[in-house]
């Protein structure tokens, strides 16, 4: 902040004899207050109180409720006055205070003699002050008053009554409906702001019911409102309508446009602003009907005054992400906007620019913004560099140039957020655009000679380990790398010494001369860097000759770590020395699930250096490592399917325990993923007792129990089941938890020696027949249904019964299936009666099935569904119905 | 909504301030934003000149009159262009109040009246009167003129 923020009267220098509430204090005033309760009433002095009151709480002073009661009751005294002035400072001064509802009804007889008063403003303002202070019981008293008050030939009283609506609605919804009668003639006056308020009330009032807003724009789009404010509201509420008949769009009659294109000539630039606004919104704009609002917005964008060249910079900016050429036309008046004083409509129009130019105009753009990137804000120059990522990524034959700007303003002065929004940039289209990595490179080398912040360091290091290697001439970088162990901080050092490292790895011509630098960073300060140095020089192998380096070394040093930093960290923690080495393959792999507050913004899409590095592999080949390293399943063959964890606790239990069901041929495994959320508990020999009395076809062959279940470290413990080969057997299994339970002392985080046997109940858990269909899809459904032929063709028909939606019902087919929706077809348009959705799966034994549903309405919520089913195999296809008419 | 309207000196110092719908603990926070706002663009500003700058969704419309700076803040409805309106409509009443555009000295004077044209002009968030004329009329509790209507 560039001015201290201070009372007024706190800033006596300068003011000393200059501010009337020089020395102004709350008690001060408050003792004064007691003027209110004189016999003989000095409406002046009572004016000039209330003036400071006002004063002290205008500046955010506040009252205590003791004292906010006194000067209340004080208050109310003043309605003895005559004194008009008195009058409406005393109507100003109770709305201020806010009473409590016990103290309002010392107040309502005085209001309510004034709201029937004779006297218009007294009503007004009383009718405004009670509305104000009222509650539900009060309002139903004065309900009458009110009715009357809207349709009252003076307008003040009218418009205090609507406004008092409008507020009302929100406590009241109920009561106020009752009035629309009332509104309704209010929305005819003659008076311009009681037709304003009256139009808004009703509006309000009859938000949800779409055909009376309908008929309420209707009738009022034939005549004409009578002041620009309402104007506006009518266009806003026409733009509602339209949008919500937007099927009239394939008929090629847009109802209401003419209208909005009317107000396009209104003489108030408000309503002409917002017809052409709610123009470019509408939804499927075409051309013809952008042209007019887009010519209108281009004379404002030269307007004299600042509000209204933002405004046209806003709504055209917008309307270049859907209808970059309809804004083209803007693109002269908008480069003289990249001049303009204010800095927000500059960057406005500098991305609006780089959203509509064309590829020849880029570089005359480049050199604008180049001037203008100098004076405005890190805020703006982030908005300005996104625009230009985008740009580059439209035009990738500008590469050259958008990428010096880049490395131009990455030279420059700016803080992290703005330099990380630059590398991010450049990173990106190294990426996406060939051509552009070896210059990018050398653009990051060079600022990374000059960078203040190790976060981008580290990471444009790590980044140069991989893409570096793969350019023509990898050695051109060594130089800019090796610097950084010379110059730098040990968190950036360390990062240069793996980044050598990968150069030793992948470049094997390059290997002496990494080795030779290596061997220097042995005698480094700092333990990571030496202790990087030692490793990379041990397992790199070939003593710095020219040799190939193994894939396994690679792998090792450079490959994903497919086990959670988190699992392999607590791990670590818990590993006690001793002549045992500690064993990475004991680490857990599951990962935990992160708690729903830690959960990032869903739908961002990772990007730059901050985008997390390649993920594990899929699960599918995670789980069937992970079940093969177990020799008790290794001769189950191949892993068919394994479902989406089950949970079989409920949320913020003592244990949180899952199942992923894996189904082989011959065999079903369950795999319970565990997690003890006790710090005082550590679980020993845990393993599930599962009932399976309820699934006669399987039989129980294998249980590896989890040797020990650490405080918030997820382990796994297995339980396999013989079935008949082939076969999709169902049934229903119950689950016991079962351990050895250890007190840890928390202080120590030592486990006492001695334990106590202990169950605990988990959730039932079924394997059903959608547990042997795979998801598979197909990439154009005709052609595989057509291939696959008639012969096994199977067709039905169901009826589903009542349901919320179509939509429900289709999803809760699907479901059933566990099949793969293809071509979108799982989305149901809004308000549809009928659906086709296409489904693909592999079912077990390896045969393609390929389903189409045919959804429709019968009757208002009934569901009905014809089931065609097409397989190799005429038995899978009956057991598709077969699953369909048991589910 | 109309969330706040704000009059400071021009050395930043705040002399009136109303809230609609932003929390107590959040007024801080935007009397520090608005006054920032003011420093770093209104030196050197014309008489009512405009200025006007978003936030997130929020819209802020300010200006220097006389020895004053106004800033009001809206959202949805009070775009740009309704602030401006309000604006308007705030910066005539008060220089109706004062008769001419105030020093701070008389703005300070005539700190009730000017209280009362803004209870005339926004109720709770609302934009409730708009012509200078009327809203004086108003303020002294007399009946708005017939041709005003």
């Amino acid at each position: 902040m560039a001015q201290p923020l201070v009372k007024k009267d706190d800033d006596r220098d300068e003011e000393a004899d200059y501010s009337p509430f020089l020395g102004i204090e709350k008690g001060a005033v408050l003792q004064e207050a007691r003027v209110f309760n004189d016999p003989q009433l000095d409406p002046r002095r009572c004016s000039q109180v209330i003036t400071k009151l006002l004063y002290l709480l205008n500046q955010g002073e506040s009252f205590t409720k003791v004292e906010a009661t006194e000067v209340f009751f004080a208050v109310t005294k003043l309605f003895q006055s005559k004194d008009i002035g008195l009058r409406r400072m005393v109507y100003v001064m109770i709305k201020e205070l806010s009473p409590s509802a016990d103290e309002v009804i010392i107040v309502t007889s005085s209001l309510m003699k004034d709201m029937t008063s004779k006297t218009d403003m007294y009503r007004a303002n009383a009718i405004r002050v009670l509305c104000r202070i009222t509650d539900g019981t009060l309002l139903t008293q004065i309900e009458r008053y009110l009715k009357q008050a809207i349709v009252d030939k003076n307008p003040v009283v009218a418009s205090a009554a609507l406004v008092s609506g409008i507020h009302l609605l929100q406590t009241n919804p109920e009561i106020v409906k009752r009035w629309s009668n009332e509104v309704q003639e209010a929305v005819q006056s003659r008076a311009a702001l009681v037709q304003f308020h009256a139009l808004a009330l009703l509006h309000q009032i009859r938000q949800n019911d779409r055909l009376a807003v309908n008929k309420l724009v209707s009738s009022l789009t034939r005549g004409s409102a009578r002041s620009p404010l309402a104007q506006c509201l009518l266009i806003r509420y026409t733009s509602q309508v339209i949008r919500e008949s937007a099927n009239n769009i394939q008929t090629g009659d847009r109802p209401f446009y003419d209208f909005l294109e009317g107000c396009l000539r209104h003489k108030a630039e408000m309503v002409i602003f917002e017809a052409a606004r709610a123009i470019t919104e509408l939804n499927g704009v075409t051309s013809r009907e952008l042209t007019p609002a887009i010519t209108v917005l281009q004379l404002f964008l030269s307007s004299s005054k600042p509000v209204l060249r933002f405004a046209a910079v806003r709504t055209l900016n917008k309307v270049a992400m859907t209808h970059p050429t309809a804004v083209t036309n803007c693109n002269i008046d908008m480069e003289s906007l990249i001049s303009d004083q204010n800095r927000s409509i500059a960057t406005l129009a500098i991305t609006t620019l780089l959203k509509t130019g064309n590829e020849s105009s880029v570089d005359r753009l480049m050199k604008q913004i180049t001037n203008f990137m100098s004076d405005i804000a890190d805020e703006f120059k982030i908005v300005v560099v996104e625009a230009i990522r985008s740009l580059c990524l439209k035009f990738p034959l500008k590469h050259r140039s958008l990428m010096n700007f880049l490395s131009n303003i990455l030279r420059e002065e700016g803080g992290f957020e703005y330099k990380k929004a630059i590398v991010d940039s450049i990173v990106i289209l190294i990426r996406d655009i060939p051509e552009a990595k070896e210059t990018g490179l050398l653009h990051l080398c060079e600022f990374i000679e000059d960078c203040e912040f190790t976060y981008l360091s580290t990471q444009i290091l790590h980044f140069l380990g991989i893409e570096g290697p793969k350019t023509s001439d990898p050695s051109k970088y060594i130089r800019y790398i090796y610097n950084r162990v010379h110059l730098e901080n040990a968190t950036v050092r360390a990062g240069a010494v793996s980044t050598l490292a990968k150069f030793g790895a992948m470049v094997d011509a390059l290997k002496p001369r990494i080795f030779v630098l290596l061997r220097r960073c042995l005698f480094d300060t700092d333990d990571e860097v030496r202790d990087r140095a030692t490793l990379y020089l041990n397992t790199l192998g070939g003593d710095g000759a020219v040799v190939e380096t193994g894939a396994d070394v690679k792998e090792f040093l450079f490959g994903s770590l497919d086990i959670p930093l988190v699992n392999l960290e607590n791990s670590l923690k818990n590993y006690e020395p001793s002549e045992k080495p500690f064993d990475i393959n004991y680490v857990p792999k599951e990962v935990k699930t992160q708690p729903l507050a830690e959960k990032k913004a869903p739908g961002k899409k990772p990007a730059g250096l901050g985008a997390p590095p390649p993920g594990p592999p899929s699960t599918v080949d995670a789980y069937e490592k992970l079940l093969s390293s177990i020799p008790e399943f290794a001769n189950f063959g191949k892993l068919f399917k394994s479902s989406a964890p089950v949970e079989l606790t409920e949320a913020e239990t003592e244990y949180a325990v899952n199942v992923v069901k894996h189904i082989f041929d011959g065999h079903v495994v369950f795999q319970y993923n565990c997690t003890n959320t006790i710090p005082e508990q550590l679980l020993e020999n845990v393993t599930v007792i599962v009932d399976a009395s309820e699934a006669e076809e399987f039989a129980e062959v294998a249980s590896k129990p989890l040797r020990s279940l650490p405080y918030d470290s997820p382990g796994q413990t297995f339980v396999a089941f013989e079935k008949p080969e082939g076969v999709p057997a169902v049934g229903k299994f119950s689950n016991m938890l079962r351990f050895i339970v250890k007190e840890v002392d928390p202080s120590t985080g030592e486990a006492e020696e001695d334990g106590v046997e202990d169950e605990y109940q988990l959730e039932d858990l079924e394997v059903i027949t959608a547990d042997y269909i795979l998801k598979v899809g197909v990439s154009n459904f005709r052609n595989a249904w057509e291939s696959m032929g008639a012969d096994f063709e199977r067709v039905d028909e169901y009826g589903l019964g009542p349901r919320d939606s179509l939509a429900e019902a289709v999803n809760a087919v699907i479901d059933l299936l566990g099949m793969h929706p293809c071509e979108g077809t799982e989305v149901v348009p809004p308000n549809s009666r009928s659906h086709t959705c296409l489904l693909s799966g592999v079912y077990i034994g390896n045969v393609k099935v390929l389903v189409r549903l045919q959804f429709g309405l019968d009757g208002p919520k009934d569901v009905a569904m014809k089931l065609a089913v097409r397989s190799e195999d005429e038995n899978v296809s009956d057991a598709i119905h077969e699953i369909v008419a048991s589910g | 909504m109309l969330m706040a309207i704000l009059v400071s000196n021009s050395a930043g110092n705040i002399l009136l301030e109303r809230f609609n719908g932003i929390p107590s603990e959040e007024r801080l926070h935007w009397r520090t934003f608005l006054v920032k706002l003011g420093a770093d663009n209104l030196k050197g500003a014309r008489n009512e000149e405009l200025f006007v700058a978003s936030q997130k969704s929020v819209y802020i419309v300010y200006t220097v009159l006389g020895g004053v700076c106004i800033y009001i803040v809206g959202k949805d409805e009070y775009d740009e262009l309704a602030l401006t309106e309000v604006m308007f409509v705030i910066t005539s009443s008060i220089k109706d109040a004062c008769g001419k555009s105030p020093s701070e000295r008389l703005f300070l004077d005539k700190y009730g009246k000017i209280c009362l044209c803004l209870d005339e002009i926004v109720w709770q968030g609302i934009l409730e009167n708009t012509e200078k004329d009327r809203i004086r009329r108003l303020i002294g509790l007399k009946p708005p003129n017939p041709t005003e209507i």
